[in-house]
């Protein structure tokens, strides 16, 4: 079989022993200056996609809008409302692994990963999972590299199950965000057919898909939930914005902005780093920021050993 | 002190059986064609006392055998006979239930089923539902990331996880969390099948109960409609909560065992469930029906209640314990394949069943292409059980042909490995032995199960060799 294109970069940079860094639209993360651009942007299209099987195949660099766009024009839909950022594609988005509001209620976008195709760092084509629903042959190594920010490989392609496009309305009701926190959670626990549930500036906003009860909230337009997903606030001087993952009932934060997945994720605009667990800085402003392996010291090994197992020679930067 | 002794000495006596007779219930699990005794089990209460097993295990280089309540159907939990059983089902608390996050937190041990109830008092239940869900252990869910009817709406165990503890091989008691950075090591050990870690604790993820559920039952002429059927259902833009299928033989066997009514004389019946609040409820039974009627359904029931719709589920639900009244023995399958190619991979079993002159009953999880052939046999006659076993691995190489997988919910165990070295090349299944070094470099916990060696698939003659040139050239090969 003769090599791609991208087997070719990856054996020539083991052979030179430079560095390559993973980039698509760069849209969450720059090129740094000091390695080789592996550029997946124009590896872009849809491979496979049968909406009766409700799964699509797609290359890492395609546009979220135009797999959106794709799957709309057959009634379908990606059910984790993953972020665009601006030309953001769908290999970045798993490499950060990133999901909007309807993440409680439908799952993460690593919940929606069937099956990808990858080489490593030695140049091997490699495929794990498939396009089943159903899967369980072999570890789950298409999910495992789901956040991985293109540390442990070239991710080429990703299998996804799709979800029918469903009619959707949003209601908001005012109230105190500590409040909002304990009414989303009650909401979030009734057969109401929910699939976002957030705080911003004064009122609760969820949203309801298909055929539903009459609401006595009131009625608001959709687009909300494009303003808080992705969430870019302006912010000034040396403010700085987390992302906090948290327990669904954790009390308000200080300097919260946004509470959203029914309070399991606060956006904080802050100096300093919240005093919770679980804190990510959000600096799309600051593109050079690199994910880290700072958690417990044998989860650290265990994350480099397997960034060993799929990149022993350390290309990927 | 060896092994065995070192067990005895240092936890309660009553928790280590050394006892032939009292080892024999754990001997096998569910795949009881396969059968080893090994040389003790060990019944931990708590997590000092996993601790204090895996470091006995580990002092004296002896394997770990990691077992819940045993009705695994790949042989995940065979013994070895020079290895140590720990068994979980003693860590059978719920530790916490958080009706207002809906959340609970168990021990390994706690039966499927009865997170459901202890959640129902809070009108929330655990969606994943394996069949065996009033025996199976949690614990052996996340090992196998099982799944159940309610897995195309409602995701297998991996999708209802949020968190686990995990006991590594050299005692470390470790947190895999669905919040944390970097790569999903939590979707990593959900069916990493006993062996990267013990899991001591488990978080999940609690759903409201439905409003309303109703049952759909159709029955076909054509075998061909019925798959028909399933797909139009999806392409219609619902997602029902279950949708299974079963063919002529085991509709008959289900309804001899059962009695709830089902068509005796259709070659295909479809039971359809759709779930939510009651208006949407309405709305999907009124499309599906239609669905199905264009699709030749030639009669068509709805459940009129609760105990009804239950009653129609106890066909489907006791299906291979019916069939296995009809046969010494069965053995089922565990394939899953892209939903349009079930009508080409149902006559391509008829075909090899005349072929093998084994009967076959098919019941499956249609709505996500989960095959389970049962293939009926009788362990009596001299070379029976060999020829089963050719027919299932040429059941799970057609699922492969067709762009599907060997396993769909049931694990490889040491059932699948031959069938692994088909569906994965030899570096990937290198990969796999890696990810394994990572986490138990001594290859102490459940080794030879789940991950064939390349050596095995070398043996099988199906290592792919590209050019001439054989992948790992070094390895001992005959």
């Amino acid at each position: 079989m003769p090599l791609t294109p991208f087997q070719e970069q990856i054996k020539q940079a083991l052979h030179e022993k430079h560095r390559l860094q993973i980039i698509g639209n760069q849209s969450k993360v720059a090129l740094n200056h000091d390695h080789q651009a592996l550029d997946m942007s124009g590896y872009a299209g849809i491979t496979s996609y049968d909406p009766a099987e409700l799964v699509v195949t797609v290359k890492a660099g395609t546009k979220i809008s135009d797999l959106k766009q794709e799957l709309a024009e057959h009634n379908q839909m990606l059910a984790f409302d993953t972020p665009d950022y601006g030309d953001s594609t769908i290999g970045g988005n798993y490499a950060c692994g990133l999901s909007g509001p309807s993440q409680p209620f439908f799952g993460a976008l690593r919940d929606f990963v069937l099956g990808i195709k990858m080489v490593d760092g030695q140049g091997q084509q490699l495929t794990f999972g498939g396009q089943m629903i159903k899967n369980v042959a072999g570890y789950d190594v298409a999910r495992l590299l789901v956040g991985s920010k293109g540390l442990f490989g070239l991710v080429t392609e990703i299998s996804l199950k799709v979800l029918p496009l469903m009619e959707e309305k949003t209601y908001s009701i005012e109230m105190g965000q500590a409040d909002a926190i304990v009414k989303m959670n009650e909401m979030a626990g009734t057969a109401l057919p929910i699939s976002g549930c957030a705080y911003y500036q004064g009122k609760l906003y969820y949203r309801l898909i298909g055929v539903h009860p009459p609401q006595s909230a009131m009625p608001e337009d959709n687009h909300i939930w494009q303003k808080m997903n992705p969430f870019r606030p302006e912010i000034s001087g040396k403010q700085k914005l987390w992302r906090v993952s948290t327990d669904s009932m954790h009390p308000p934060i200080h300097n919260t902005l946004l509470v959203d997945q029914i309070g399991a994720r606060r956006w904080v605009v802050s100096e300093n780093k919240p005093d919770v667990s679980h804190v990510d800085l959000w600096s799309l402003q600051e593109k050079t920021r690199r994910p880290s392996f700072d958690s417990h010291t044998k989860i650290t090994d265990i994350k480099r050993g397997l960034k060993s197992v799929f990149d022993p020679y350390e290309i990927f930067y | 002190m060896n092994v065995v002794q070192e067990l005895l000495h240092r936890l309660p006596r009553d928790q280590v059986i050394v006892d032939d007779e009292q080892k024999a219930p754990f001997e096998c699990d569910g795949l009881s064609a396969y059968r080893e005794k090994p040389l003790a089990v060990v019944l931990p209460a708590d997590i000092e006392q996993v601790k204090q097993a895996l470091a006995i295990c580990r002092k004296h280089n002896t394997p770990v055998i990691t077992r819940g309540s045993g009705t695994g159907l790949s042989g995940g939990s065979l013994p070895l006979k020079n290895g140590v059983v720990l068994g979980l089902t003693k860590m059978n608390r719920i530790l916490e239930i958080d009706p207002l996050a809906r959340t609970a937190v168990v021990e390994p041990g706690v039966r499927n089923i009865t997170i459901s109830q202890e959640a129902a008092p809070h009108n929330l239940y655990y969606a994943p539902d394996p069949s065996s869900q009033v025996a199976c252990s949690i614990g052996g869910n996340v090992a196998e990331n099982s799944g159940g009817v309610h897995c195309l709406k409602y995701g297998l165990t991996v999708h209802n996880v949020l968190a686990i503890k995990i006991i590594t091989i050299d005692g470390e008691e470790l947190v895999l969390d669905y919040r944390d950075d970097g790569v999903d090591l939590l979707a990593l050990l959900n069916g990493s099948e006993g062996l990267l870690g013990v899991i001591v604790e488990i978080k999940v993820k609690l759903l409201p109960k439905p409003d309303a559920s109703q049952l759909i039952m159709a029955a076909f002429e054509k075998v061909s409609d019925c798959a028909n059927a399933v797909t139009n259902i999806l392409k219609s833009g619902i997602i029902p909560a279950g949708l299974e299928m079963m063919d002529k033989f085991s509709i008959k066997a289900a309804e001899a065992f059962a009695h709830v009514g089902y068509p005796l004389e259709a070659a295909a019946l479809l039971l359809c469930e759709v779930d939510g609040n009651q208006y949407q409820v309405e709305a999907d039974t009124e499309t599906v029906s239609r669905v199905l009627k264009e699709n030749g359904a030639y009669m068509l029931k709805l459940s009129r209640n609760d105990e009804e719709r239950i009653a129609l589920w106890q066909g489907r639900k006791n299906a291979f314990p019916a069939v296995g009244r009809l046969s010494p023995d069965y053995y089922c399958m565990d394939g899953t394949i892209p939903r349009n190619q079930l009508a080409h991979v149902l006559d391509e079993i008829e075909r090899m069943s005349k072929h093998y002159e084994l009967k076959v009953a098919n019941v499956f999880h249609a709505g996500d292409g989960n095959l389970h052939p049962l293939i009926l046999y009788d362990a009596q006659i001299p070379g029976e059980l060999k020829k089963t076993e050719l027919f299932g691995a040429e059941i799970l190489k057609l699922c492969i042909n067709v762009g599907g997988t060997i396993t769909g919910e049931h694990g490889v165990g040491v059932e699948k490995l031959d069938s692994m070295c088909q569906q994965f090349s030899a570096p990937e299944i290198e990969i796999f032995h890696k990810i394994k070094r990572v986490f138990d470099p001594e290859n102490l916990l459940n080794p030879g199960k789940a991950v064939p060696t390349l050596h095995r698939c070398a043996e099988l003659g199906h290592m792919h060799v590209h050019n001439g040139q054989l992948p790992f050239a070094d390895l001992e090969r005959f």
